[in-house]
């Protein structure tokens, strides 16, 4: 009986990842902001999947899997924090410079694009969007810092956002 | 019409893209995502474009992101117009007499922490046991603890001037709010207003961090003599630019300048020096810039001449001083 069980969770999940596995790995991206990262823990919720026992208490088997990769992204995100933390106090008195192996060169001619397209946002927009995406703030930062809520700074950024991907697809995309 | 439809794809894209970023983002959420990605297969990929993006952005090289910082994530006040106060010229004597302090006892053979503190309108000088001299502002609060492999120093509030003799084992770490100061043969002053924290550097070097941000983001520069550092918690990053020794030292010899400064602070550090508090009523007021020179014994008939060049009301009370909006005081 166990057997049976089995074979029909391994097929359930099967499909799952054949029909969502690029949606999860967007979603994944958008959290860690890395897509190395969103890969390998897309991998871990699988293997969660897999080994989970209560699969009869799940309505949906797509939000479980989501539900997962959501915590496990957190989980991430608070490790790699640690280890930031503890790098500081490893390097203190070495400059603090391209110490993470993923630093991408942006070509002068891209960043002079992207400052353009910023200046031509009103001031909380393009504050809030560099704060947010270029520094690496949470949202509840930025907002206590711009004396916003963060539905205002949500607002803000999302709309930098669409605009500076915009223009630089212009200029992407002869 | 192609170009409009994906205009909107975009925009929505990036509401998404914000959306699903917040970490309590429910269940609910995933699944209005999902259906909206199941409706046309532009969106998902529009979606994953605003990925790559922000993933670029968010691991720009270090000169490219500190500029875009710079340049866009630091408020600056708006800037007014200012003249210099030919009322604040006068000249009297301010008697200093002894501050409240605590002293030295068993100082030197331990790890003890000492407190010094100094009253309004007093100025007062001293040497730790190293040899190392400091000048205390007035109405300043200074934590000093000597151990045995660091000399740090804690600045509560208030402003001081540090002539540190220099020792490699024992590093001389002075912090104030969020902003650490690390000797590097130095002398140097430390102003520290509610958050606000100015360094001025008028020999040799020092290094300044932010203590704020954990992480590779943190902000640590070298400051040499000549150079000012100003922290403002509201702002990203440290703002470094010129000032004379003359002017850093300047209250030691009852004079305050400030250049560039907001009022707010401006006021916050002559209150130091005054029995008759100045308070700003509306808080838009903080946000005017003042540069200047104010003399601690007339820091009255400086504030009497602040309209002259500020569009603000003062009303002088028995035991304290109010600014107010000129214009907000039309109106009613």
């Amino acid at each position: 009986m166990s057997t049976v069980t089995l074979s029909v969770h391994v097929s359930d999940i099967e499909r799952l990842f054949r029909e969502h596995n690029r949606a999860l790995i967007a979603f994944l991206q958008c959290r860690l902001n890395s897509l190395s990262d969103a890969q390998e823990v897309a991998q871990e919720a699988y293997l969660r999947m897999l080994t989970m026992d209560n699969r009869e208490e799940v309505d949906s088997l797509r939000g479980y899997l989501f539900k997962i990769a959501g915590n496990l992204a957190i989980d991430r995100l608070r490790k790699r924090k640690v280890r930031s933390d503890f790098a500081i106090v490893q390097s203190q008195d070495e400059p603090m410079d391209e110490q993470s192996p993923d630093h991408h060169a942006m070509a002068v001619e891209q960043v002079a694009g992207l400052r353009h397209a910023l200046r031509e946002l009103p001031a909380k927009a393009s504050q809030a969007f560099v704060m947010h995406v270029i520094e690496g703030r949470d949202f509840g930062s930025v907002a206590q810092t711009m004396k916003l809520s963060e539905r205002m700074v949500r607002y803000h950024v999302a709309h930098a956002l669409a605009h500076c991907r915009a223009r630089v697809d212009e200029k992407e995309v002869p | 019409m192609a170009n409009q439809q994906q205009e909107e794809i975009v925009q929505t894209a990036a509401d998404w893209w914000v959306r699903l970023r917040e970490p309590n983002a429910d269940g609910d959420t995933v699944e209005q995502w999902l259906a909206w990605t199941a409706e046309d297969e532009r969106h998902l990929e529009a979606f994953e474009r605003m990925n790559a993006f922000a993933e670029r952005l968010g691991h720009l090289d270090r000169v490219s992101r500190q500029a875009l910082i710079n340049a866009f994530a630091r408020p600056v006040p708006p800037r007014r117009h200012w003249l210099p106060l030919a009322a604040a010229a006068s000249i009297a004597v301010v008697v200093l007499s002894g501050a409240v302090y605590y002293g030295w006892a068993h100082f030197a053979s331990g790890d003890t922490t000492q407190t010094y503190q100094s009253a309004v309108a007093q100025n007062r000088s001293f040497s730790l046991p190293d040899g190392t001299k400091v000048a205390l502002g007035a109405a300043s609060t200074l934590t000093v603890h000597y151990g045995r492999d660091r000399r740090s120093v804690e600045l509560r509030g208030g402003e001081a001037f540090f002539d540190v003799v220099h020792d490699n084992s024992r590093p001389f770490v002075v912090t104030a709010g969020d902003v650490s100061v690390h000797d590097i043969g130095t002398a140097f002053d430390v102003r520290r207003t509610g958050e606000r924290v100015m360094v001025a550097v008028t020999q040799g070097r020092v290094e300044i961090a932010d203590l704020r941000t954990g992480a590779s983001q943190r902000n640590t520069l070298e400051a040499t003599a000549g150079q000012r550092v100003s922290f403002d918690p509201n702002a990203s990053g440290m703002a470094v630019d010129t000032m004379a020794t003359e002017q850093v030292t300047a209250w030691r010899n009852d004079r305050l300048e400030f250049i560039d400064e907001p009022l707010g602070v401006v006021i916050a550090n002559l209150n130091r020096y005054t029995s008759k508090p100045v308070h700003i009523v509306d808080a838009d007021l903080n946000k005017l810039t003042y540069t200047g020179t104010v003399r601690t014994d007339a820091i009255d008939s400086w504030v009497g001449a602040l309209p002259e060049v500020f569009p603000l009301r003062v009303s002088k009370e028995t035991d304290q001083i109010m600014l107010s909006d000129a214009r907000h005081a039309e109106q009613h």
